[in-house]
């Protein structure tokens, strides 16, 4: 070996030992004394037999945490790492999905409809001890959600556009909690009592305020005051000071290392506890592994190395074959509430340099009611459960998902494959069949592209068989997968498109929240976005159903007018809905206590999972 | 020598300003931007979109964008990612620390590896040794990294030996400092190899071609022919003087020290800067995509000054200052 290698290598090694050393850090300190406040008498009290605490609980995430704020949390390892820690006001029933107790014990709403009084659980504490009372709540609403900008001389500044005050902390939930573009006002009546009272009569109210966070007013209040409450909760507080993420979730961050993994702890102070008054939750650590995509994540349970993992309908058969060797069970949980649909562009009128969005003839096609009927009809749904999801997915009639069992219509108008009344309907459209082509009574051949983003497989694989599907009346359709923000700019700015596939996710469990979506003035009102007023009269109708879900407060009602709206958009067809996605979720056996519910989904009960030690 | 390093650095400025522009052009250009996809979502409302818009600056055009950046780079503000609502510096900060360990072992190997290597390969010319490690060198310069890492993910998934992933264990933190020590270089194992096997292969071949080019030097045969030992002759002569291209190639290397193992990291799973600045990327984050281009810009720059010092040092026929 030549000289001065060998003289140098050493230096080497010694640099490498040296950084590596200098990464391992002192094993982390003692925790410091914890305050634990005792149980309070108001404490839910879980049901069922009693299990034992102690258990570690192994899981993978796929991709990493944004951020542990939830005014800013966007993609969904943020969202589901806050979720450990923060709760609101209530919940929905995993059954049911009625609106149940949760930080609040009760709650009762005026006769006009205008103001919600919550009665908060007393006794409770946050994670480090303090006591949680309705300063916190109205914290949360009035400061944390809508503290408004003010310039130098202490006035508010208002917004140009709206002519509202501007708000010091812009965030998604504070604009989502908007009736009708004013704030709902929040102020506490006694320390365990918080009344919100609402601009005009608003019907999810209920379920979205409930499902805010509520926000620990003596972590925040400085952030607040120094106007950095954004940047509060980053991913530096869980590096460096995983303590100051203080919440009433089941757990508490307890260290967080970038691009490797989450540990969380159970909360001392938690307020459930079980039937033989032991506190909640039984898992004494959950240790989050962050690794690159879904798939990664689904090898690492296939291999025993996780405890639970949410399953792509695609991936549950290989796994399943792990089932025995690794000892766990595949719960099956149904259709989900992710959609997938088919629509065309119905924009009226001409692009900026003067031509119409699409061809004459072709609009003419899109917006005959018959045409789109005839396209249901030739859409094989059982074709794509099987030939794309091998059979893990269900076929999809109307907008909602029979998951979402309160709102779903199972009524609506089908189109089960039938090309026979497809073809009947082209030929009373006028549409002509020459050879194996499809023509129009000008005799324009019928044809379309479809677009759909590039980067989901099942989506080009149901663009694909759906494109079959067309063929077999003589319709060709090209099909084009293109980058997801280039279909966002064609569909909602440029029109320049013919029909587009895409989905839609779950979204909030209330008819309500679908509003920018079927009410004409929308921004996602896929096939013709943001109209100044109702094309069509069942547009107008839409409108005026929706309007009735937002203001009426008798569910009974609201649920009419929402079936109604399912009927119309059946009977139009504006979405060609094609099917929804099973949802699959694995669980390692040693858990106990584990009740899979098809709204709750699996993890409703986890503060009640409990495992022998391995 | 001062002059030498003043103009080096001060190439850098031009360098860097072209760089990022192209960079923000291109991303400029590119469909939609950070807010696009908030656009399909239904539980945001249009007024929280125009307004973060307008904080972010994107409703201006690219170049008034592109000059609020530049003043703030100027000031020394990295920026603010609008993901995570953290300063550029501290992301970057908090995932430097992996890959740069990562690289540095990986260039370790690789050239403990390759220079004995090319050596032997040379003494030996055309002996069966020569031929199987040309041969394995350039099977391993024709392999892709991205698939030697997925190759060796699937090894460390078969047989269990090696982690699949991650940089530490979960039991790190309750390890003692040596038993941390263990584990960090246990997990950096297969990464290290990946990423240095290419390196090897063409070190060798740069190794084994100069050392020939200098056997037959003519003051190789003058040393012999006045009885130098032969051993003498080799490692003080030959491999000295042999050395000296491959000074340049570390240049290079220390360019990638950063940003090269971003293929690798992605693949295998290893918590350092390529995850970050591939999803940054993928979300057109723009001020941590700028920074991280940026840091490689300047990083090679560095390489390419630091192998010009260590030129002159180890070559006295070198003078940085006449250099024009």
């Amino acid at each position: 070996m030549g000289l001065s290698l060998s003289r140098r290598l050493p230096v080497y090694l010694a640099l490498v030992a040296a950084s590596l050393l200098a990464a391992c850090g002192r094993p982390p300190a003692p925790p410091a004394p914890e305050k634990v406040v005792p149980l309070s008498e108001q404490a839910e009290v879980v049901p069922g037999p009693p299990g034992q605490a102690g258990a570690l609980f192994v899981t993978t995430q796929p991709g990493d945490i944004n951020t542990l704020n939830p005014l800013i949390s966007e993609d969904g390892p943020s969202t589901a790492a806050i979720s450990r820690f923060m709760e609101g006001l209530t919940r929905l029933d995993p059954e049911s999905g009625a609106i149940i107790p949760n930080l609040a014990r009760a709650w009762s709403i005026s006769e006009d409809g205008l103001s919600y009084t919550f009665d908060l659980r007393e006794g409770l504490a946050w994670s480090d001890g303090e006591p949680f009372t309705a300063a916190d709540v109205v914290f949360t609403w009035e400061e944390a959600l809508y503290s408004k900008e003010v310039d130098a001389a202490g006035q508010p500044v208002v917004d140009e556009k709206t002519g509202r005050p501007k708000l010091k902390f812009p965030s998604r939930p504070a604009f989502f909690h908007l009736v009708e573009g004013e704030q709902v006002r929040a102020e506490a009546l006694g320390e365990y009592r918080v009344r919100f009272t609402l601009p005009q009569r608003y019907a999810p109210f209920l379920l979205f305020a409930g499902g805010q966070d509520i926000l620990p007013r003596h972590i925040l209040k400085p952030h607040v005051d120094k106007g950095t409450l954004l940047d509060a909760w980053s991913i530096n507080t869980g590096i460096k000071n995983p303590r100051e993420l203080v919440g009433m979730g089941a757990f508490l961050l307890e260290s967080y290392r970038p691009g490797e993994r989450i540990v969380f702890r159970r909360n001392p102070n938690y307020w459930k506890r079980d039937s033989a008054g032991n506190r909640l939750p039984y898992v004494e650590r959950i240790i989050t592994r962050i690794v690159g995509d879904s798939n990664a994540s689904n090898v690492a349970f296939a291999r025993g190395l996780t405890d639970a993992e949410s399953i792509q309908a695609d991936n549950v058969t290989w796994i399943s074959r792990a089932a025995e060797r690794f000892d766990f069970d595949i719960h099956d949980l149904g259709p989900s509430s992710s959609t997938s649909f088919v629509w065309f562009n119905l924009q009226p009128g001409n692009n900026p340099e003067g031509r119409p969005y699409l061809p004459e003839h072709k609009r003419r096609w899109f917006s005959d009611r018959r045409f789109r009927q005839a396209v249901s009809y030739a859409t094989n749904r059982q074709g794509i459960v099987d030939g794309v999801f091998a059979g893990r997915a269900s076929p999809l009639h109307g907008y909602v998902s029979p998951k979402n069992a309160n709102w779903f219509n199972p009524d609506v108008r089908r189109y089960p494959y039938d090309l026979d009344r497809a073809r009947d309907l082209l030929a009373e459209a006028g549409f002509v069949r020459r050879g194996d082509r499809l023509q129009d009574s000008a005799g324009n051949p019928v044809e379309f592209s479809l677009m759909t983003n590039n980067n989901s497989n099942l989506r080009t694989e149901m663009a694909t068989v759906f494109a079959e599907d067309m063929a077999a009346l003589g319709i060709r359709v090209e099909l084009q997968f293109i980058d997801f923000n280039t279909i966002i700019r064609r569909t909602s700015e440029s029109f320049d498109y013919e029909a587009c596939l895409l989905g839609l996710g779950g979204g909030a469990p209330d008819p309500y929240s679908s509003k920018d979506i079927l009410m004409s003035d929308g921004r996602l009102h896929f096939w013709s976005p943001s109209q100044t007023s109702p094309q069509t009269k069942w547009e107008a109708r839409i409108d005026e159903l929706m309007r009735q879900v937002g203001r009426e407060l008798d569910e009974t009602k609201r649920r009419a007018a929402f079936f109604e709206v399912q009927d119309i958009l059946a009977e139009e067809q504006p979405m060609i809905f094609l099917v929804t996605a099973n949802e699959y979720v694995g669980v390692r056996r040693r858990w106990q206590n584990v009740q899979p519910k098809p709204l709750g989904g699996v993890f409703w009960n986890f503060e009640s999972f409990w495992a022998r030690p391995e | 020598m001062l002059a030498f390093l003043l103009r080096r650095l001060l190439t850098l400025v031009p360098l860097l300003l072209g760089v990022t522009l192209l960079a923000f052009l291109l991303m400029w250009l590119a469909p939609g931007d950070f807010l696009t996809p908030m656009k399909m979502q239904r539980d945001i409302p249009a007024d929280l979109i125009q307004q973060l818009e307008a904080d972010f600056g994107l409703n201006r055009p690219w170049y008034v964008q592109y000059g609020y950046w530049l003043g703030n780079v100027l000031q020394l503000n990295l920026g603010y990612s609008w993901s995570f609502k953290v300063p550029v510096s501290d992301l970057i900060g908090s995932r430097l620390f992996s890959t740069f360990l990562l690289s540095l072992t990986s260039t370790l190997f690789a050239w403990v590896v390759a220079i004995p290597l090319g050596v032997l390969a040379a003494i030996y010319k055309d002996s069966i040794f020569d031929r199987v490690s040309s041969f394995l060198a350039y099977a391993a310069l024709s392999i892709p990294e991205f698939f030697l890492a997925l190759l060796a993910v699937w090894f460390a998934a078969v047989t269990g030996w090696f982690p699949v992933g991650g940089a530490t264990s979960i039991e790190y933190d309750y390890l003692s400092a040596g038993g941390q020590f263990v584990d960090r270089l246990y997990h950096l194992i297969l990464p290290t190899l990946v990423l240095g096997i290419g390196g090897v292969a063409g070190l060798m071949r740069v190794m084994r071609a100069n050392f020939l080019d200098t056997i037959r030097a003519e003051y190789v045969q003058t040393a012999r022919a006045k009885g130098v030992p032969e051993g003498v002759v080799m490692f003080k002569h030959v491999l000295r003087n042999a050395l000296n291209p491959l000074i340049s190639a570390f240049g290079f290397s220390f360019s990638g020290l950063l940003s090269g193992a971003l293929i690798v990291e992605i693949v295998m799973n290893y918590p350092g800067l390529g995850n970050l600045i591939y999803q940054a990327l993928l979300r057109e984050d723009q001020f941590v995509v700028l920074a991280s281009i940026m840091l490689s810009c300047v990083m090679l720059v560095l390489g390419n000054l630091v192998a010009d010092l260590c030129l002159a040092w180890s070559d006295p026929r070198i003078r940085l200052e006449n250099q024009e």
